[in-house]
């Protein structure tokens, strides 16, 4: 196998660059001309709704796919012309499930240490360690369908890392696990990404998006926001008022009528206000129809994708998590 | 490229090890085949029950490898399913070692399996000498590759495990009737004789009967040369296949080729 070019061991080199990337499925235009550049030891997040292109561009980057034009570089390694340095230098973990689950945890690490190159005493070693520091060493012997989620995904995790690799995919890879479950994953991935690995991954889930250093809005294909957390919740200024009430369209008039810019949805209004507090009582005591639910936050990030792109983000619930009464979110929507 | 084979055979062994109750169940067809409809076909032939079953014997065999391999083959068709095989394809190894790797190690199920008929030879009237089970093992080893081939290549192109067993159906048993493995192909019709020689069943059935009945219907010479053509064209397809990586099964995506 021929020896990697030395400048790709420079930290200047970029994690990833991408550069006027556009996939077509046919006459469907996945990504639509992407632009991005990741620092090394970066933690960089993908943000957007299901169908938005994350999966798409995650396997360009993880050498699945080939892009129908322009170009993508892991490590100064170009993604189709250098496919297998840049599968040596990355570990993934995808959506689905990529271990055997009639085997146990060891076996399928040992077996993909194997498929990655290493002789079988190190893959044995390698499998031990992982198990180990991934807190799995009891259960590493059991077959992995008897494993809880929460531990299968961390299999996952230990599977990615089976050739130490210097940056990892993660392609939504907490999707189905309960909260704790996601925590404990989170944490395996910061104790990584302090070791200096560069960690990119896809989500739709916003909390999982602030441990980034810099996220990525992607929206129908084009990356609509390159920013650190704070920076992008900055862009909105002030606070956020979110109301529903009867009669959107009626309360958006008058609210646009009293001088306000209204957004946000069908079913939803987003107020953005340098003070939200001091007017929203002012608002509640005037507007004409009855508001069903009403709520001043910090600007969230669903809150910049909102109004970056004029809708949220599919299968998500805007704002905190929790469930008003008076939501109806299978009703008709105009 | 070796390990990587090696990788991808210890993987598929260690899975089939876990299913191995098949191999017991996977009996039950070529033992059909032989003293069923051997003996009901058999009676009514010129060769008479006894003959019959000695001639059809070697069939029984192919059938078997025939139908364990390609079953084999749908490993990758579930993995490619659920989303497992994404894990191999992005390991850096080439392309040809998960196709020969997935290849080889078919050949072995089916092998293994094919062996367990064997036993059964002297129930068929069937004795033969050191040097015919010499000769019938390579055949078999052979066949079994060329079949578990086929399985591959095949399956690499489909990602829904309740279609490839339809398709693949659909062409095994053709393959298995044009083979030669019921019949003497020298008395069939002259299309048959003719199309027979595209049909990789008839070659491997026609080495193994050679060996154990010393009577041939092609050049055994032909026969190993045909087989092992077809082994390096269907890895060859699985290659392509492969190396299309995700782009060949979901979202419906066109095929797509790797320019540049």
């Amino acid at each position: 196998m021929p020896s990697a070019v030395p400048s790709t061991n420079d930290a200047s080199v970029p994690a990833v660059e991408v550069q006027g990337l556009v996939k077509k499925y046919g006459q469907v235009e996945a990504l639509r001309g992407i632009d991005l550049s990741i620092r090394q030891g970066e933690r960089f997040a993908f943000l957007g709704p299901n169908g938005a292109g994350k999966t798409t561009l995650f396997s360009i980057l993880a050498t699945l796919r080939a892009p129908s034009s322009g170009s993508a570089r892991v490590l100064g390694h170009d993604v189709i012309l250098e496919r297998d340095a840049v599968r040596r230098k990355m570990g993934v973990v995808f959506q689905e499930p990529a271990i055997e689950q009639r085997l146990s945890g060891r076996d399928n690490l040992l077996l993909m240490g194997l498929l990655f190159g290493l002789p079988s005493s190190l893959a044995r070693q390698r499998a031990t360690e992982l198990l180990e520091s991934l807190g799995l060493a009891d259960a590493g012997d059991r077959p992995a369908n008897q494993l809880s989620g929460g531990q299968r995904r961390k299999l996952e995790l230990a599977r990615s890392l089976v050739t130490d690799p210097r940056i990892l995919f993660l392609d939504e890879a907490t999707l189905g696990l309960d909260v704790d479950a996601r925590r404990g994953f989170w944490t395996q991935v910061r104790t990584l990404a302090a070791s200096g690995r560069t960690v990119f991954f896809t989500t739709h889930y916003m909390e999982e998006a602030e441990v980034a250093d810099r996220i990525a809005l992607i929206d129908a294909g084009h990356i609509v926001a390159v920013d650190t957390p704070r920076a992008l919740k900055a862009r909105l200024g002030g606070g956020v008022i979110r109301l529903e009430t009867e009669d959107v369209p009626g309360a958006w008039v008058w609210l646009a009528g009293q001088g306000f810019e209204p957004e946000g949805t069908d079913t939803e209004i987003m107020i953005l206000h340098p003070d939200p507090a001091a007017v929203l009582p002012e608002i509640l005591r005037q507007l004409p129809m009855r508001v069903l639910r009403a709520e001043v936050h910090e600007p969230s990030l669903e809150d910049v994708f909102l109004k970056l792109t004029g809708r949220g983000l599919a299968g998500e619930v805007p704002g905190p998590a929790q469930d008003g009464p008076a939501r109806n979110p299978g009703g008709p929507r105009r | 490229m070796i390990r990587g084979m090696y990788a991808i055979l210890l993987l598929d062994m260690k899975r089939a090890w876990l299913d191995r109750a098949r191999l017991a169940a996977g009996l039950a067809q070529p033992l059909l085949y032989l003293f069923v409809l051997g003996a009901g076909l058999g009676a009514s032939s010129q060769l008479g029950a006894g003959d019959y079953r000695r001639y059809i014997f070697p069939g029984v065999v192919a059938l078997s490898l025939l139908f364990s391999a390609t079953f084999a083959a749908i490993v990758i068709v579930f993995d490619r399913q659920i989303g497992f095989f994404k894990a191999i394809l992005i390991a850096p190894v080439p392309r040809a070692a998960i196709a020969f790797g997935k290849i080889g190690a078919g050949a072995l199920q089916a092998f293994i399996q094919g062996v367990i008929v064997l036993p059964f030879a002297p129930l068929a009237g069937i004795h033969f000498g050191l040097l015919a089970t010499l000769e019938l093992l390579g055949a078999m080893l052979l066949a079994a590759t060329t079949f578990s081939a086929l399985g591959v290549a095949v399956a690499a192109r489909f990602n829904s495990t309740t279609v490839f067993p339809v398709v693949s159906n659909a062409v095994l048993l053709p393959m298995f009737f044009l083979s030669g493995a019921l019949y003497p192909l020298s008395k069939a019709p002259h299309w048959m004789q003719m199309a027979c020689h595209l049909d990789p069943v008839a070659y491997a059935v026609d080495l193994m009967r050679g060996a154990l009945l010393g009577r041939f219907f092609f050049d055994p010479r032909l026969s190993v040369t045909a087989l092992v053509v077809m082994i390096a064209l269907l890895g060859w397809a699985a290659v392509r296949v492969f190396n299309r990586g995700e782009d060949d099964s979901s979202l419906g995506a066109a095929r797509f080729n790797w320019r540049r």
